[in-house]
């Protein structure tokens, strides 16, 4: 995964989340069905594609799934 | 009702092999330490026991195993010998078999005979119920003491080959929610030392029209090939339902008897999580009273949670405190909840 369209496709089919990209920088509250289940499943999809660790601490400050994004490909 | 007083004269809890904390469980599932991390947040239960070895995948320990064990430590703490129990009451969502009973065989295994047995099919609140089913023999005077147990091995539903990372979120709490044990209590008309009394128990169901909060499927030798989930949880409708329910049976009870919330000494809140027991703990509003749970070491263990509530409160009872007890079955949705007074 390395783009954000990686990154919607990724949502769409391993977490069954009907966003878009014009979703991604609403709040994690807005998001239909979000809550913390996915926000593990997410997390847990993202280091298996990204091979590298997320930690908690970190995806927990993150306000939209954007943000998600940004931290799962910052270099 | 014939205006006899019913007494809980004992209670025992049976747990199997050591407790499994989150570090010990995401090893075995092959999760990293964000996984861990997430379960200590978000779900907040420490650990909890399974009849389950995770090396080898096989089974440890039975529900009767358990239940027998829990039984007979209930009995020596009332006093009481086999012989002097006039029937035998046991709750569980998961039986060892469908026949014959699991309740029969702990009879058994305990020595006890010739008494009328009962096994409810139940879920987190069968212990309330079996509780109940015990009030309404030792009402009627067709028996004096009878022996109450409830239990739950839940380990047959894990699938150590999953890959967690895949499950979906509705079986995925299911790994890390629940915990396997037994339980017992003696119930009496007859007080012996160290007993409290009931002074309010109550069971309902509420569940029409409402579906399901949560799933455990069975299968035979004609649908063992089904893909549907063994065990789901409905654990959004759960988190929205079981807090509100939850101060309906505190009303409900302080109602009926007559109690301020400044009367009551200890509370058994609902055993859910770690993180949602904390939640509806603090709901409730009781500020004086001490919560006794055990769902952060032993996890949700269903129809054992109730005696291992009792368990941790009934010494804590000496001197004419009191308790409040609120159980809430998700399933099919069941209300339950109890008083008890020191004596």
């Amino acid at each position: 995964m390395k783009t954000v369209d990686d990154f919607v496709t990724l949502l769409r089919d391993e977490l069954a989340l009907p966003v878009t990209a014009d979703d991604l920088g609403r709040g994690l509250d807005t998001v239909e069905s979000w809550d913390s289940v996915h926000l593990l499943a997410l997390c847990t999809v993202l280091e298996r594609e990204t091979g590298r660790s997320l930690p908690l601490a970190d995806v927990l400050e993150a306000s939209s799934l954007k943000d998600v994004y940004l931290l799962a490909v910052a270099p | 009702m014939t205006g006899r007083d019913v007494y809980i004269r004992s209670a025992a809890s049976a747990l199997p092999g050591p407790p499994l904390d989150n570090a010990a469980l995401a090893e075995r599932f092959g999760m990293d330490a964000l996984w861990q991390q997430w379960v200590d947040v978000f779900i907040g239960t420490a650990s909890r026991h399974l009849a389950l070895d995770l090396d080898s995948g096989k089974l440890t320990v039975s529900l009767a195993d358990l239940a027998e064990e829990a039984g007979r430590t209930a009995l020596d703490r009332a006093g009481l010998a086999p012989g002097q129990v006039d029937a035998v009451v046991l709750g569980t969502a998961t039986p060892d078999r469908l026949m014959p009973a699991t309740v029969n065989v702990v009879a058994d295994r305990l020595g006890i005979d010739g008494v009328r047995s009962f096994q409810l099919q139940s879920g987190c609140s069968g212990a309330v119920q079996a509780l109940d089913v015990a009030q309404q023999l030792l009402r009627s005077g067709s028996a004096r003491t009878v022996l109450v147990l409830g239990g739950d091995v839940i380990a047959r539903f894990y699938d150590l080959d999953t890959d967690l990372r895949a499950t979906a979120p509705a079986e995925l709490v299911n790994y890390v929610l629940f915990g396997d044990a037994a339980g017992a209590a003696v119930v009496s008309t007859e007080p012996g030392p160290g007993a409290v009394s009931v002074r309010a128990l109550f069971t309902r169901l509420v569940g029409l029209g409402r579906e399901p909060g949560a799933v455990l499927e069975w299968f035979g030798p004609a649908d063992r090939d089904s893909d549907r989930p063994a065990a789901t949880e409905d654990y959004k409708a759960i988190e929205k339902h079981v807090p509100a329910m939850a101060g309906e049976v505190l009303e409900e009870l302080l109602d009926g008897l007559g109690w301020a919330r400044e009367d009551v000494d200890l509370l058994l809140p609902p055993q859910l999580s770690g993180r949602m027991t904390r939640l509806i703990t603090e709901g409730l509003g009781l500020p004086d009273a001490e919560a006794v749970s055990c769902v952060d070491d032993a996890g949700n263990c269903g129809n054992a949670i109730v005696f291992l509530q009792l368990e941790r409160a009934l010494a804590r009872l000496a001197g004419g405190r009191r308790a409040v007890g609120i159980s809430i079955e998700s399933s099919k949705w069941l209300k339950a909840g109890f008083a008890l007074e020191g004596s």
